[in-house]
């Protein structure tokens, strides 16, 4: 029989169709998609044993308390801790992703002089011989840790001096240190008695102070309510976030805070609405009504709810004398609600020197933020854990990363109560990188140990016999039969807590009113952020979604 | 009985902070970014969106929405036009499953989602060198090709499970079964529970006044509900509603 081409494409195509309607094409698609689930290139998680570690957040001041999951000896996760009476468990968005930190493609792991590669010893020889041949300054970006009272030794020992890079949040609060003469890091805000908060562009819903601690208290005492228990005014031209949730937002002109600040305490004294004595705001209300953009009458509506809804606590995003002024008119300084005044002065007060003549060389620990550039024809020593691609650096130093070095967290810049609280590093440091202790110690063995010098604090506080330390049960100091067994839960993730802040105190006095009324600014969410890198996965939030813009001068 | 679990998010506590879509990613292996992804072709099975009222200067507001599986109950769409079988509703727990072993990319469940809540697996899954060493090893890393969704942390209800048949008990403690997204919420936005125990505080949240559900209407009866006193938010997120729904009763 001859088979002529028809029969041929008809057997074909009567056999494909044939073939479809049994199960092996679809069998093998299957086989084919679990086989390509299983490419050898496929990164696969470590296996190993699984453990939870608590300890505290290094990323920025605030140090809120993290668990991390381990699996293998690495983190694999993080989330907050439900017993840390600060944050109650929770944590920035950053936090939950910063276990991938150390891997970032930024992150430092040679010592760079000029761009080009150089060693520990290159730059040990060039920091030694610049000490030698004149005056060296040490910034520190955190002060109050152990690992400042090392650079201050060193700085007091070699003919240098030592001074601080204050976070927005604590340059909020130097005006009151200027006024009433407590040091800055004695202050706080005691939001949790405040009924009304007034902030002017204060990221206080996104990441300002401890994230999670005023967040939760708004959760609580406001969220949801038409008549809550905490009203929140935001003050700021633009809707932020925190804008979007408080009780009020008052738009007002880009820059024109302190004219705001003044035209109210203008009513204020005017109307006698407030006892304080006080020198007379100079501007007048049509004035600051001009700036701002807002009528006189809304302005005085504003001052009336300030001083009906109290207690009332005023919140500036940068150190803006005039809105810090408002606090004292309020009678919110050293009151309930208000600025407070931690019930034992903080475990080292730091007070910055000035800054005395030209210096040889500048030195930048790690915690000092990347976008700190002093202004200086000094030899600059910077570390790092994440090359944030500065010029600004003769040196680059690699310093720890996340988790990576045994440190202490003392009390965040904005909380009412003291707090201490010890970060281990869970994972091993590696060799090629040190932190600014560490470096110093090899050029002056004389100087004090970081692990001494946490044990001696832990010393200091079991010797006070004051406050409590919260883990999973809470435990009075007056409890612990030691020093060490103190120390060793602080190891494992407790924190210690002072006693709550007593009224009054301290006061401020004022001889005028304050001249500066703008500009003033508001707070970036990355703002407390102090790494020039993102972790990774933080894209998510403004790169695969439109909730977030991408932060200035940040890596990802 | 066989729970029902569903979440109940308040969208009056949400400050679109975004760590529920970070705490997800973590969990879940979900790869950083490449350069070129968008917001429609990454992936971010928890995806908070901004929503704005639309007005002017001081009459503008904002609030934040955030999307995932709706975990539908009555004729989930992805499950009936999937052809592997890829996707399973779980009888005993409701949460809708996603199978990448079994999903041949066909993206036919990403047409049917009404929710827009279904994510194509554009890339291969990459990290930095080194950064493999914190994935967590109770999840797989899912390959280019695949949807991915949100499966309710699946990798944690099985934990859970373990726990609890370890401890002699056929039921988990509530305690040991919370998604990422729900433990990382610091305003405790979202309400996770049994939605079918009403003594379950997600049930009676779900059964609120201000309780409503995205496109309740199409009759997909959604485990994920919403709640909020804003008339704004409600009108908004279910503008497109051509016939009464739950979402404007009020």
């Amino acid at each position: 029989m001859k088979v002529s081409r028809r029969d041929l494409l008809v057997g074909g195509a009567g056999v494909t169709a044939g073939f479809l309607f049994t199960p092996v094409p679809w069998k093998l698609l299957g086989d084919v998609s679990i086989w390509t689930q299983n490419w050898p290139w496929i990164p696969q998680p470590a296996h190993g044993p699984v453990d939870t570690k608590q300890s505290a957040c290094t990323l920025c001041a605030a140090g809120c308390g993290i668990r991390v999951r381990m699996a293998a000896g690495w983190p694999v996760g993080i989330s907050g801790v439900k017993t840390n009476p600060m944050t109650k468990g929770t944590l920035c968005p950053l936090g939950f992703a910063a276990h991938q930190l150390n891997w970032h493609p930024q992150r430092l792991r040679e010592v760079r002089h000029r761009g080009r590669t150089a060693s520990w010893a290159d730059a040990q020889t060039a920091f030694e011989k610049a000490c030698t041949e004149g005056p060296v300054a040490i910034f520190d970006g955190r002060p109050g840790r152990a690992a400042s009272s090392v650079l201050q030794a060193f700085a007091a020992k070699h003919n240098g001096s030592y001074r601080v890079v204050p976070s927005p949040e604590t340059q909020a609060l130097t005006p009151y240190a200027d006024w009433s003469g407590v040091p800055v890091s004695a202050l706080g805000y005691d939001l949790e008695n405040a009924r009304t908060i007034v902030s002017f562009g204060a990221s206080l819903l996104d990441g300002w102070g401890t994230p999670g601690r005023f967040t939760h208290l708004w959760s609580e005492k406001a969220a949801g309510a038409t008549d809550p228990q905490l009203r929140l005014l935001q003050i700021e031209p633009t809707l932020s976030r925190s804008a979007a949730r408080a009780w009020r937002w008052i738009p007002i002109r880009e820059g024109s805070e302190g004219a705001l600040a003044t035209g109210l305490a203008r009513v204020l004294l005017e109307e006698r609405l407030v006892a304080t004595q006080s020198p007379m705001a100079p501007m007048t209300l049509e004035d600051a009504a001009a700036q701002t953009g807002l009528g006189t009458e809304a302005i005085r509506d504003l001052a009336r709810t300030l001083v009906e809804q109290r207690p009332t606590l005023v919140i500036a995003a940068d150190g803006n004398p005039a809105i810090a002024a408002l606090n004292h008119l309020l009678g919110a300084v050293g009151s309930p609600g208000g600025i407070a005044l931690k019930s034992k002065p903080n475990l080292s007060h730091v007070r910055p020197q000035p800054n005395i003549g030209p210096n040889r060389a500048v030195l930048l620990d790690s915690s000092v933020p990347w976008d700190f550039v002093p202004e200086t024809t000094a030899e600059v020593f910077r570390f790092a854990a994440w090359d944030g691609g500065s010029s600004k650096a003769d040196w680059l130093l690699p310093s720890p990363g996340f988790l990576e070095e045994l440190t202490d967290v003392p009390t965040a810049p904005t909380s009412a109560v003291d707090t201490y609280a010890v970060s281990v590093n869970l994972i091993q440091q590696s060799e090629e990188v040190k932190n600014t202790a560490q470096f110093l110690a090899k050029i002056d063995s004389t100087l004090p140990d970081v692990e001494k010098l946490i044990h001696s604090r832990c010393e200091e506080i079991f010797g006070a016999k004051l406050g409590m330390v919260f883990a999973e049960q809470q435990t009075p100091v007056t409890k612990f039969e030691s020093a060490q067994k103190l120390e060793e839960q602080l190891r494992q993730g407790a924190i210690w807590m002072g006693n709550p802040p007593k009224p009054g105190g301290f006061r401020c006095i004022l001889q005028e009113w304050p001249a500066r009324t703008a500009p003033s600014h508001t707070s970036d969410w990355a703002a407390a952020w102090l790494p020039p890198v993102l972790p990774p996965l933080a894209a998510k939030l403004y790169q695969e979604s439109n909730l977030r813009d991408v932060p200035a001068r940040r890596e990802v | 009985m066989s729970a029902r679990y569903g979440m109940v998010i308040d969208l009056d506590r949400c400050t679109g902070c975004g760590s529920c879509m970070v705490a997800c990613a973590a969990e879940n292996n979900v790869p950083p970014p490449v350069p070129r992804a968008t917001p429609r072709t990454g992936l971010t099975p928890m995806l908070v969106r901004k929503l704005s009222n639309g007005k002017d200067g001081a009459d503008l507001r904002e609030a934040f929405i955030p999307i995932t599986c709706m975990q539908c109950e009555h004729e989930t769409p992805c499950v009936s036009v999937c052809p592997q079988q890829a996707v399973e509703v779980d009888k005993s727990t409701g949460i809708v499953m996603q199978i990448p072993q079994r999903c041949l990319g066909c993206r036919y469940c990403m047409t049917a989602c009404p929710y827009h809540a279904r994510y194509f697996n554009w890339w291969d899954p990459q990290w930095p060198p080194g950064m493999e060493k914190s994935l967590n090893p109770g999840v797989s890393v899912r390959m280019r090709g695949v949807v991915e969704k949100c499966n309710l942390c699946h990798a944690r209800f099985h934990t859970a499970n373990e726990k609890a048949a370890a401890a002699g008990k056929t039921q988990i403690d509530p305690a040991d079964y919370v998604p990422a997204c729900v433990e990382a919420c610091p305003t405790g936005a979202i309400l996770f529970g049994d939605l079918a125990d009403a003594n379950d505080p997600v049930s009676t949240a779900a059964h609120s006044p201000d309780a409503f559900r995205l496109l309740a209407r199409i009759g997909t009866e959604p485990k994920i509900h919403y709640r909020t006193t804003q008339a704004w938010i409600r009108t908004l997120a279910d503008k497109n509603s051509d016939r009464p729904t739950e979402a404007q009763h009020v």
